[in-house]
């Protein structure tokens, strides 16, 4: 596969939606261990409303379909959450404004759009024991194939498994944002539970993608 | 789980209603979960806090007069979202300007600075504060810093005063800066909170333990340990308290001894006793004090023990009349 149509980015936030509705109660137990255990719930708020809105979000052009999705996330995630996965959906819509295709390439430049959105709001870095650490390895792991040309669907694949892996190596840090932080070092062994679930979204993603 | 309660879902609203039932005063905008005055002032700063549910009364029970304009409720431990904030201060937008005072915590820290940002665009000139009294959090450069816990209300109280007063915005962030220099505040637990949602406790505590520096969220504190009587605990917590800011003799203090839900009155008062001993001790002066439920966990056991050290300026402002569904002062 050489692109992704905006049909394509549709079906993919629609399984997005899927495993985090179905991870409500694991992602808050995940929560649970070093934060105050609402994670799950917060983030499954806002993509429940999301599917009940579906019907009538714009879904030919990929960059407003991303930017209406930020706004109900925005709105309807509660916590941290919204502003977060919020900024992250707005900002790669307004990388994608236009599109009704998606090269390799810019799939990257979308995914890195949304890390740079997440940045903006929160003030996080690689390393700060959140999500950026499975989002940057993954959107760092497009950015490679894409120079080397590879398939997208074996892309994403990788960029799945990066993102795992970056999850499974927050445990060896002491949180330094959000809750988790007032743990210090009683925060160690335990995986960011907004990394893993990165982690656990993207492989269900390329678990499950057909066009 | 053993609550009063319909459904988890809808705890937040029927509590939001419950409460504008009980204080005709206070209207609510149920879409967006606002509690605001029913008769706003266009003449005076707007003052806006909120932040998760689960804190009652705060922060609901500090609208009125005297003290904020409106509260913005989340659902239960979650900040409200950038949406019902923005909502919340075009709601009770004034010719003075909007100050929003925030309890340090990430998520309430990301919606509050966007919302902001989203009424400058419609020229509303917003300013923050962000409220971190809570000393069991180590303070650092690395890490979000401290809490906001009970300490809150203090400053609710005393910019509310300037507000009402008819002092400008800056003046009035300027007392509210001054209040969160001054204020500080630390908790015990002797039993976890059990949020509707999950139905389960937070974490579990032996019969003869308490969690020393408990958060508002079930947050762990300091440390883990066996409970000791009344008096030495009065003793531990003044003792951190006093540490964290250099006081001298004769300096005075407003003191709250804030239960965080289950704790009964009668102990409230006990500890208030054992408080104001372990305060006296240390030549510093209690000016005035205030004993009850004013920051709580939902249901935990515990309490939290807060000092605001005071001078004229400060002192006059909470003397300053208010009248709110939690806080009554004439």
């Amino acid at each position: 596969m050489e692109k992704l149509y905006a049909s394509d980015i549709v079906k993919i936030i629609d399984l997005m939606a899927e495993v985090i509705i179905e991870n409500e109660v694991y992602f808050c137990e995940l929560d649970s261990a070093a934060g105050d255990g609402d994670f799950g719930m917060s983030l499954a708020k806002g993509f429940k409303i999301l599917r009940s809105e579906w019907a009538g979000l714009s879904k030919e052009d990929t960059g407003l379909f991303l930017k209406d999705c930020g706004m109900i996330i925005t709105e309807n995630c509660g916590g941290a959450s919204g502003p977060i996965w919020g900024s992250a959906f707005r900002s790669a819509g307004k990388y994608a404004e236009g599109k009704t295709e998606i090269t390799l390439e810019e799939m990257s430049g979308l995914l890195q759009s949304a890390v740079d959105g997440i940045q903006k709001r929160g003030g996080a870095k690689l390393g700060d024991k959140t999500l950026l650490d499975a989002l940057i390895p993954a959107t760092e792991s497009l950015k490679i194939s894409a120079k080397e040309g590879e398939d997208i669907l074996d892309a994403m694949k990788k960029s799945a498994r990066e993102a795992v892996e970056g999850a499974e190596k927050t445990k060896l840090i002491v949180a330094s944002k959000g809750r988790a932080s007032y743990l210090g070092e009683r925060s160690i062994n335990m995986p960011d539970a907004g990394a893993t679930a990165i982690g656990i979204i993207f492989t269900y993603i390329v678990n499950q993608f057909k066009r | 789980m053993k609550k009063i309660i319909n459904r988890p879902e809808t705890v937040v609203d029927e509590m939001c209603k419950g409460i504008v039932l009980a204080h005709p005063e206070l209207v609510l905008s149920e879409k967006y979960k606002i509690i605001k005055r029913k008769r706003l002032n266009k003449d005076k700063v707007s003052l806006i806090s909120g932040g998760g549910s689960g804190h009652e009364p705060a922060h609901a029970g500090y609208v009125g007069t005297g003290m904020l304009d409106a509260a913005v409720c989340g659902d239960v431990f979650a900040s409200p979202s950038t949406i019902q904030i923005y909502n919340a201060i075009l709601e009770t937008r004034s010719n003075r300007g909007t100050l929003l005072i925030i309890k340090n915590y990430s998520g309430d820290c990301m919606n509050f600075d966007a919302a902001s940002e989203m009424a400058e665009d419609e020229d509303i000139v917003v300013e923050k504060v962000y409220v971190n009294d809570d000393v069991a959090v180590k303070d650092s450069l690395y890490t979000i810093g401290r809490r906001g816990v009970a300490g809150t209300v203090f400053v609710h109280k005393i910019a509310g005063a300037a507000a009402e007063k008819g002092m400008d915005l800056s003046q009035v962030k300027a007392v509210a800066e001054k209040t969160i220099a001054n204020v500080r505040s630390i908790g015990f637990a002797f039993t976890s909170c059990t949020v509707p949602a999950k139905g389960t406790p937070i974490f579990t505590l032996e019969e003869d333990e308490m969690e020393f520096g408990v958060g508002i969220h079930g947050e762990p504190g300091i440390v883990r340990e066996k409970i000791v009587p009344a008096d030495e605990l009065a003793e531990k917590m003044v003792e951190r308290i006093v540490k964290d800011i250099p006081y001298q003799q004769g300096d005075e203090v407003a003191l709250l001894i804030n239960g965080l839900g289950a704790s009964p009155v009668q102990e409230l008062y006990l500890l208030n006793n054992s408080v104001s001993n372990a305060i006296a001790k240390r030549g510093i002066k209690i000016y005035k004090t205030f004993v009850g439920n004013y920051m709580t966990s939902i249901d935990m056991a515990g309490a939290s023990v807060t000092l605001l050290r005071l001078d004229q300026e400060l002192k006059e402002l909470l003397d300053e009349p208010s009248d709110t569904p939690a806080i009554k002062i004439w």
